[in-house]
């Protein structure tokens, strides 16, 4: 099939990662307010970002030569 | 003319004279049937095909390789005995092995113990499986049955995956050359994990996952690998060598989506919710600094109004960002007022709108404080302070205080 390179976009793991540490700066609670509220915007698109890859995934099967059997 | 009569023993000991020089040792297959495994540690069964059957005994002192089950088909090698006191003959095994099992028996025997000496079992060498890998190998037969089991249960549980199907031969001619070089051509493209195997089937054909290549091939690959070969009872030299030996092909596919998509969905809408709590946390906190330099009414109004907020951050799904922020601000706001409304409340606050403040030795008059003649006050105003003589002191008419 074809040889999908992955894009410039961080990966599902990356984001994931990401929205961890938001979640855990957001749960210490130290940062100033305006920096919170960055820093949860930005998480709560990431995580629609994630939802609508993972809802859109379809199973890619790709076939390495081989044998023919 | 009558012959003369032989006693039963006589008649017995010509028949096993017979029986045992005549036909003595044999190698007999057959299907097992009826065993048993007497508590003495004897074991009795018969041997039989579709018109004759015959009874065999193996004595607790022979070893056997494997578990005996009825309907088996079985070769025995022994000695054909008569047991005269029931009057019948049977086979006395001397050992019993699988009909065309033997040799591979051997064979497996051999090569499973000289690579657990070459350290290829050793637990140093197994990987642990990604937690959430998103590349998978499979090598196996592209038309078998653990294929599609495989690929059904991935889609299930984690459709966001990349399979990486490299076909094989599995069973028969240079399957087992062409599972090695399937091995190693996965390993060499760049995948999470790979899973090898193939379906149920006869111990020949699974005999390619018993074979050196593979078994080097699985031992040098660099990537975590899963053998998945046959069903549950079925054990290959490629299950010891292996990273993870999965029952079926369907237990290593749920193997590799260890994490589902599900899983992965109930864990976005946990942190999200927990972010939001968070911040509501906060934003309640910084309320509750504010309400504390008002007085306990107002203090109580706030801390409604926050919590009848943070009930509806709560609520807010996390689409619905904008919403949250209007919260903010709103708050702010009220941050805002409740500092104007400190300002205010500043004794010397009301100088700016005109009125004066009066000091009797330095101190502000008290409300029941009276003053005599001849008292020296100072008034103090927002831009100038007078030292005053009072002159005389009558009482204020009621009605001009507030």
């Amino acid at each position: 099939m074809s040889k999908q390179k992955p894009t410039a976009a961080p990966s599902l793991e990356e984001q994931l990662k990401r929205l961890e540490e938001i979640s855990v700066l957001l749960d210490r609670g130290d940062l100033p307010l305006d920096e919170q509220l960055k820093i949860y915007e930005e998480g709560m698109k990431l995580a629609q970002e994630c939802r609508t890859y993972l809802e859109q995934a379809q199973l890619v099967i790709q076939k390495l030569g081989g044998s023919p059997s | 003319m009558q012959e003369e009569a032989v006693s039963v023993s006589e008649l017995t000991y010509a028949i096993k004279g017979l029986l045992e020089e005549g036909i003595g040792d044999v190698v007999v297959v057959g299907e097992l049937s009826n065993y048993k495994h007497h508590s003495s540690g004897h074991r009795y069964f018969t041997l039989k095909d579709s018109s004759s059957q015959i009874p065999c005994v193996m004595w607790r002192s022979r070893t056997l390789p494997f578990q005996p089950e009825d309907g088996m088909r079985v070769v025995v090698s022994g000695k054909l005995t008569v047991y005269g006191a029931q009057g019948k003959y049977q086979i006395d095994c001397v050992s019993m092995q699988r009909e065309g099992v033997g040799d591979l028996y051997v064979a497996f025997e051999k090569l499973k113990r000289e690579l657990a000496e070459r350290g290829f079992f050793d637990p140093v060498h197994k990987q642990r499986l990604p937690v959430m890998p998103k590349r998978v190998g499979i090598a196996t037969s592209s038309t078998g049955a653990a294929l599609r089991d495989m690929l059904t249960t991935i889609e299930r549980r984690f459709p966001a995956m990349h399979v990486i199907l490299r076909p094989t031969l599995v069973q028969g001619e240079g399957s087992g050359i062409d599972i090695a070089r399937a091995i190693r051509d996965l390993d060499a493209c760049g995948v999470d994990v790979i899973i090898v195997g193939r379906g149920g089937g006869s111990i020949e054909d699974l005999w390619a996952f018993n074979t050196r290549e593979v078994a080097e091939a699985i031992y040098e690959c660099s990537t975590p690998i899963i053998s998945a070969v046959g069903h549950e009872t079925d054990v290959t030299i490629a299950d010891f060598v292996a990273d993870v030996r999965a029952a079926t092909p369907t237990a290593a596919a749920e193997l590799v989506t260890s994490t589902t998509l599900a899983d992965l969905m109930y864990s976005l809408d946990l942190t999200t919710d927990r972010m939001t709590s968070s911040l509501a946390d906060h934003v309640e906190r910084l309320s509750e600094m504010a309400a504390a330099f008002t007085d306990g009414r107002a203090l109580r109004r706030l801390r409604e109004r926050v919590e009848i907020r943070q009930a509806r951050i709560n609520d807010l799904s996390s689409r619905s960002l904008r919403s949250i922020t209007t919260t903010i601000q709103l708050r702010r706001q009220q941050l805002e007022s409740v500092a104007a409304l400190c300002k205010t409340l500043h004794p010397l606050a009301p100088l700016g709108r005109g009125y004066a403040v009066v000091e009797l030795n330095g101190k502000p008059l008290a409300l029941q404080q009276s003053l005599q003649p001849g008292d020296i006050v100072q008034v103090r105003r927002q831009t100038e302070t007078s030292t005053v003589i009072v002159q005389s002191t009558t009482p204020t008419n009621e009605l001009d205080t507030p």
